[in-house]
């Protein structure tokens, strides 16, 4: 009989509140997502190559689980309370039929035991099939072979998700029922009024908006010009201060926001019709009372909108950005025509050519550069120390360009192009800056008119080749310059069919072995690649995980907030029924309180958004010119439409639940 | 006082349940209201004097019978027309006030008009009025959480009188009041009623409540078991205080109610 009433409890609890258990199925994928991490096929393959990077990457996720348990143990938390509250009168009845408070916390904890297995029955499977398909999807957009693919089921990370949604869910449930130990059964009884009063003190409120615009400001001065120090300590506590500054900012805006609310509503109350002047006031209330809540819903919501465009950018980033030339071999020109003969090296070979790399002797006249550079801010060091001593022919350069399907350059005469392949955001910045005035290098004693753009793609496959400064000059100048006139390498590409046949990775594997026979030194992309797909994964994997449960968890907290204050305030709606307003009505203002409510806190968060994502990459990355920014543009816009179609979403399961609690609702029920 | 009917029920009856676990609230009740009257329901608990009111207020669908509003029988409405009547027709004075706490009283004042599409703006004179007839100008634009109960159920009568109904139904308004403001608050209703002709028609359990009233039913199990009128030759309050003690006197010796 106990159990029967759980489970039907159980039953209605869910059917009640879907979104919270749409929220919970979903933390479920991602935690199982996470957990699973190292038997995914992509990190299976990084761990062959970068096996100590992925080791690192690998004990990080205890900890971002344990955060994002934490987490989530929120969003338990709101969306149980919701529900709890909501039960009140229920309890009440129990205790005075006699139920011992015991039996009603063991019967809630069963309740609550019974959901998360039903919970984990629908969010595992659904995890193991979405992880298994983002196996597929990274592996085919990362390069890698999937003809390889094995399907993947961790034990381990199975277990560590139940224990951990478990954990939190009962965790939750006793910080909910510890003050229920202490409540008279009337006080379970009584009908909810909304808590406080409405008490907004107008220039309070317009002291509270205007220090808030300033903190925020002052915020992203910080972010946007003052965070180019090099000292670490120095960029540590500017860093620090700017999220001071900006959740300062945040908190204020929503602490001031409330009294502003009710200037507009007492404003327009007068010519207002319908239920106008209700919504506005059911929405400054909610803002007056939970001003913190939203501040915070808002901080989550920045956090994942960053996350996740950052995440998405990044790994389109380094995924785009990494493959150039397939091979580079080194040997004598006897050797390596050996071996590009090879019949099965040359069925698969699109493209085979020497690189003309080189030192040079000569001293290039770098002045100008190296006085352009002193003018920029904070770019002393690299005007001083700057250097350009390797030289690339054209030819090499352009038949690099032409494999990639890249725009060939063409040099005119007495011009030549800046070459860099430091990994440095700010070197980045320093040398496309100057280069965009216009600059000229002595050779010789000639003045040669630098393009005014800087050249980046890798001219070899092996990564750990960085050039500080080299020149791309035509190839007659190459001959006079060069130290050493022999090629540095020569590159090989795939072609298409092969690499689309059997992925990139088994294509370089099997072409390895072809190579293999030869005994000649070479680089291949796949040495390489293993850092840079680590980095892909990494990032993207980490930020876009963290992004997802910061937005789940900030969705779900604003929703629950507003679903408990219709609650707490069912009886104005049946007070509004008395006055004379239709149901239909009050779903409208409903719907619109929802709108505006979430509108509130996601304002300020996109807004935010915005400045940290420039201040993320004015900072801390570089977007390599050309075709990749439409790449990026592309994701970034993919990202937005499903950030925006999570919102429509949960708007709708928002608006659904307080319409069905209108509609529920009857005139004769004055509480 | 007119001699018009404003409210006819017509053998009303009210059944809650099904089957063999039936209970008849109301039994066939005929009552009229006269325009401009003040009229009274009492009864013990139980006796169905709040369902009364509550499918005269078209918060209940009678079983059977008409609730005839100036004319039309407001029984048989659909939800569409009941929203058109309630709070434009019909003005409500409840127990608990049942204001809007987020709202100032002024809102709460102008909610009914606004719902039927009316605008503050205009109706300013007429709150300005009802606000110095029920003492109320002081906190019209303070939240009800800065107002004493008096005052809240006062800024409730402004409410339920704002858009001019044709008659004000009140469940036991001074229930939640102190004596003086439940006095304070029937003077005004009385002279409301008397200087403005405002019919009203009231539930309580009362009797100093009820003895403002022009007349009382008294109600038992569904039925109207008694009927008392203040004198029209100048009765004092105190004097017919006295009689309706008498009658619920009655109205409590169970088998031997038989006046």
């Amino acid at each position: 009989m106990f159990f029967k009433q759980i489970k039907r409890n159980a039953a209605r609890n869910r059917k009640g509140n879907g979104l919270l258990y749409g929220s919970l199925v979903i933390a479920i994928v991602a935690f199982y997502t996470l957990l699973s991490l190292d038997k995914q096929d992509v990190m299976q393959f990084l761990s062959t190559i970068e096996s100590e990077a992925v080791k690192k990457l690998l004990s990080l996720i205890p900890a971002v689980y344990a955060v994002s348990l934490f987490f989530v143990f929120f969003l338990v938390y709101f969306a149980c309370r919701y529900q709890m509250e909501s039960r009140r009168k229920e309890f009440g009845l129990y205790l005075m039929l006699g139920m011992k408070r015991s039996r009603l916390f063991f019967m809630l904890l069963g309740e609550t035991l019974w959901n998360s297995i039903v919970s984990l029955l629908a969010g595992i499977p659904a995890a193991i099939l979405l992880t298994e398909g983002t196996s597929l999807v990274t592996a085919k957009i990362a390069g890698l072979g999937i003809i390889g693919h094995s399907f993947s089921l961790s034990p381990e990370a199975i277990l560590l998700t139940i224990c951990g949604f478990i954990i939190i869910q009962v965790i939750s449930l006793f910080v909910i029922c510890l003050p229920y130990g202490r409540t008279e059964p009337a006080k379970f009884m009584q009908r909810d009024a909304a808590s406080g009063q409405l008490r907004s003190s107008k220039p309070v409120s317009a002291v509270f908006t205007a220090l808030g615009i300033v903190f925020l400001l002052v915020s992203y001065y910080i972010g946007l010009f003052d965070l180019s120090h090099e000292d670490i300590s120095a960029l540590a506590a500017h860093f620090a201060l700017m999220l001071l500054t900006c959740a300062l900012g945040t908190f204020s805006v929503y602490r001031g926001m409330g009294g502003i609310i009710g200037v507009s509503v007492a404003r327009k109350a007068r010519s207002a019709t319908g239920l106008g002047t209700f919504t506005g006031r059911q929405v400054q209330e909610s803002v007056l009372h939970q001003h913190r809540s939203l501040a915070v819903s808002s901080l989550l919501f920045l956090i994942a909108l960053t996350c996740i465009s950052y995440g998405i950018a990044m790994g389109a980033a380094r995924i785009t950005d990494s493959r150039t030339t397939d091979f580079s071999l080194t040997g004598t020109e006897q050797k390596v025509s050996a071996v590009l003969a090879d019949p099965d090296v040359k069925a698969v070979t699109a493209a085979s050519y020497p690189v003309y790399l080189s030192m040079t002797n000569i001293d290039f006249d770098t002045s100008r550069i190296q006085k352009a550079l002193g003018k920029l801010k904070d770019a002393e060091n690299a005007s001083e120390y700057f250097h350009a001593d390797y030289i690339i022919s054209l030819s090499s350069y352009n038949r690099l360009m032409s494999a990639m399907g890249k725009e060939s350059l063409t040099l005119g005469s007495n011009e030549a192009a800046l070459y860099s392949t430091m990994e440095s955001s700010t070197l980045y910045t320093y040398f496309s800056d100057v280069l965009a005035q216009g600059m000229t290098i002595g050779i010789n004693g000639t003045d040669y008119r630098l393009k005014n753009v800087l050249y980046t793609d890798k001219i070899v496959a092996d990564r750990s080749i960085t050039l500080y400064a080299a020149l791309i000059v035509s190839d007659d100048l190459y001959a006079k310059l060069a130290q050493d006139t022999e090629p540095f390498c020569w590159n090989l590409h795939l072609n298409n069919e092969f690499t689309q046949k059997y992925g990139l990775l088994q294509a370089i594997q099997k072409t390895e072995k072809y190579i293999d026979k030869y005994n000649i030194e070479y680089d291949s992309f796949l040495g390489g690649i293993g850092r840079t797909l680590f980095y892909t994964v990494a990032i993207s994997y980490l930020t876009i995980y963290l992004g997802v449960i910061f937005l789940l968890i900030a969705n779900t907290a604003v929703g629950t907030k507003f679903l408990i204050q219709q609650r707490e305030n069912r009886h104005r709606y049946v007070t509004l029924m008395m006055l004379g307003a239709d149901k239909e009505e009050m779903c409208r203002s409903a719907r619109k309180q929802i709108n505006t409510f979430f509108g509130l806190v996601l304002s300020v968060a996109v807004f935010n958004s915005i400045m940290f994502i420039l201040i993320l990459f004015s900072n801390f990355s570089i977007i390599p010119p050309g075709g990749l920014l439409t790449t990026i543009i592309i994701l970034s816009l993919a990202a937005l439409l499903l950030f925006v179609l999570t919102e429509i979403i949960y708007l709708a399961a928002v608006k659904r639940n307080a319409c069905r609690e209108i509609r529920a609702m009857d005139i004769t029920d004055r509480g | 006082m007119n001699t018009e009917h404003i409210l006819q029920t017509e053998d009303l009856t009210k059944t809650y349940g099904k089957g063999g676990t039936q209970t008849k609230a109301l039994c066939g009740i005929s009552i009229d209201v006269l325009e401009g009257e003040f009229l009274g329901i009492m009864g013990p608990s139980g006796s169905g004097k709040t369902t009364l009111l509550n499918c005269v207020a078209t918060m209940l669908r009678p079983t059977s019978g008409r609730v005839i509003l100036r004319g039309k029988d407001i029984a048989s409405f659909k939800s569409s027309q009941l929203t058109e009547y309630r709070g434009q027709e019909i003005g409500y004075l409840f127990q608990e006030f049942e204001l809007l706490d987020n709202l100032t009283a002024r809102e709460n004042i102008t909610l009914p008009l606004a719902l039927h599409g009316i605008t503050g703006d205009s109706a300013d004179s007429r709150i300005s009025l009802l606000a110095s007839k029920l003492d109320i100008t002081d906190v019209l634009d303070k939240f009800p959480s800065q107002m004493s109960g008096g005052q809240k159920q006062r800024v409730a009568a402004a409410r339920a009188l704002i858009s001019d109904p044709g008659i004000v139904l009140a469940d036991e308004p001074t229930g939640a009041l102190d004596s003086r403001n439940s006095r304070i608050l029937m003077d005004k209703l009385a002279a409301i009623n008397k200087n403005d002709g405002k019919t009203i028609m009231m539930v309580t359990h009362d009797a100093n409540a009820a003895s403002y009233c022009t007349r009382i039913l008294f109600i038992q199990d569904g039925k109207v078991f008694h009927e008392l009128r203040k004198s029209a030759a100048g009765e004092t309050t105190a004097a017919f205080y006295d009689r309706i003690v008498a009658v619920m006197a009655q109205l409590g010796g169970g088998s031997a109610n038989v006046l």
